[in-house]
């Protein structure tokens, strides 16, 4: 008799610590992870270098999206996963101008305050095979313009021939894939290790998750 | 004889005042937005090339705001964020739960986040659970939800009153928790419906769409219409627990004064927490929110300040079981 007092109470408990996991289930059923491509989904400046630590600190309170200028942080909702309503960047729609409000404003250590020039998001990377004025000496060199960190970060290979070459002092806020003109966009955020020159082959395509 | 001198009992009024910062604190949290979307207009410098409902969002904003702020750019900055961490005038303020979650969630202790959730632990240990009932912006739809089930009863629509172990919502925390731990992502902050309102009106006016929280948040309004009333703070809601837990020896709490009360029931009908009023049953559940101060005919419910309830006091000295009492004791 005992024993079978023993075993129902031990079968409520487990329903009922089930049942307390249902709505996280729900949470995680309505977001579920879907792996965005990865110079389309960029880390804020100041952020954690590893998206689990990020993902970890971060608690979803959208201060960060508030304070922006350029209205350029947008969160992971319906594909977050473990990211749900976390911050990123998304270049190619909107870029950071680097004015440092978000980490000012961040409660948690998801985001630190760091010097523009010390900010890594990334580099830019440029595939030589669909850049204007790579392919056919085209006129252009807007990304060259709007580099709020000017030579040190992008700047004309040769003299004035307007094939622009990305050096490393840029930090990747993604200015320069904003502008570009081109629909292909042959310029990207990719991680530092990536190089700032696509390269095309078998091995260099494969994605880093 | 009756007595018609009308006594002004000043807590009586204060439901009042808690639905006026109920409503002004969610009328907060859609103005922000709003608010943010103006400035980066005004950042842009590009009045000319806004849509026209941008324009209006620019033209009423800055009517708003014009008699208060000369550099609506930079000083609009002074109040930012919502319920589950904010900017007020310099001060972050965050909630508890967040800051609980994001500790299990890293596994360490980032202490000036830390210190941004002391606020409101003194708050919640002085007076209690006083967010759930006067601040939380969910609790704003909740109440009008609960007040339209009300309306669905009376017209005879069936309707669940179901009741569940209050502890459930310990677990639910201790869940979180520990899945936060485990899976690296603040789990309690999809669910927690005031972070889920805040993020979820910020999202719908300046991100463009709601998000999957919006969909949640329906969800827990059903259950609270179909299954249970009041049912997801009650049962469920892990800041609730939390808040629960930090006020169980709170020091402002509502007392019965058993010489008033004439056990009319009106307190125990009103509470939608299914509290115990009646019968001196408070708890820690209890956020003092003073509705059935408010609903109380002969004002016998009133604060005071102790780390315990009292024992139960008997029937209502006003009521039939006390006068039967009495007639008995008389007799024998």
């Amino acid at each position: 008799m005992k024993r079978r007092r023993f075993l129902q109470s031990l079968g409520a408990y487990t329903a009922l610590a089930f049942a307390s996991v249902i709505p996280y289930g729900l949470s995680r059923l309505l977001a579920p992870k879907v792996y965005a491509e990865p110079h389309r989904h960029i880390l804020l400046p100041g952020a954690l270098p590893d998206i689990e630590a990020f993902n970890r600190a971060c608690i979803g309170c959208g201060l960060c999206g508030e304070v922006c200028p350029p209205r350029c942080v947008v969160f992971a909702q319906r594909d977050g996963g473990d990211g749900l309503n976390t911050p990123y960047i998304d270049p190619a729609r909107k870029a950071c101008i680097l004015c440092n409000k978000c980490m000012q404003v961040c409660p948690t250590d998801a985001l630190s305050i760091t010097p523009i020039r010390d900010v890594d998001m990334g580099i830019a990377q440029i595939d030589r095979a669909a850049c204007y004025p790579w392919v056919d000496e085209g006129i252009c060199g807007a990304c060259v313009a709007i580099c709020p960190l000017g030579e040190e970060a992008i700047s004309f290979e040769f003299a004035n021939i307007y094939k622009p070459a990305v050096r490393d002092g840029c930090v990747g806020c993604g200015q320069c894939v904003e502008v570009c003109p081109e629909p292909s966009l042959p310029i990207r955020i990719v991680t530092r290790s990536e190089g700032t020159i696509a390269r095309h082959g078998v091995a260099t395509r494969r994605r880093s998750y | 004889m009756q007595n018609n001198i009308v006594k002004s009992y000043l807590p009586r009024h204060l439901n009042k005042l808690r639905w006026l910062v109920l409503a002004s604190i969610f009328a907060m949290l859609v103005l922000l937005p709003f608010l943010h979307l103006y400035q980066t207009y005004v950042a842009a410098h590009a009045y000319d090339l806004l849509f026209p409902h941008e324009k209006m969002i620019y033209d009423s904003m800055e009517w708003l705001t014009s008699p208060f702020v000369s550099d609506a750019e930079h000083e609009l900055d002074a109040i930012k964020g919502t319920t589950w961490s904010g900017n007020l005038f310099g001060l972050q303020v965050s909630d508890p739960l967040a800051v609980l979650s994001q500790i299990s969630a890293s596994i360490s202790v980032y202490w000036p986040f830390l210190l941004t959730a002391l606020i409101p632990l003194v708050v919640t240990l002085v007076l209690g659970r006083v967010f759930c009932g006067w601040i939380c912006p969910a609790t704003f739809i909740y109440e009008l939800n609960d007040t339209l089930a009300g309306w669905l009863r009376r017209a005879g629509v069936p309707l669940g009153d179901r009741e569940f172990d209050k502890r459930t919502k310990y677990l639910v925390l201790a869940a979180g928790l520990l899945l936060s731990m485990l899976l690296g992502s603040i789990m309690t902050a999809a669910i927690y419906p005031p972070a889920i309102i805040g993020r979820e009106l910020y999202y719908a006016i300046a991100q463009g769409g709601f998000g999957v929280g919006a969909v949640f948040f329906i969800l827990t309004i059903l259950f609270d219409l179909l299954v249970a009333r009041r049912g997801f703070c009650r049962y469920v809601c892990p800041g609730g627990a939390l808040y629960s837990l930090l006020g169980r020896y709170r020091l402002l709490r509502i007392q019965r004064v058993v010489s008033a009360c004439n056990d009319c029931k009106k307190c125990n009908v009103t509470c939608e927490f299914g509290l115990d009023p009646l019968h001196d049953g408070f708890g820690q559940e209890c956020n003092n929110c003073t509705a059935c101060i408010a609903v109380c005919p002969t004002d016998a419910l009133e604060f005071k300040l102790a780390l315990k309830d009292g024992p139960y006091q008997g029937p209502g000295h006003l009521g039939h079981d006390y006068r039967r009492e009495q007639q008995i004791k008389s007799e024998s």
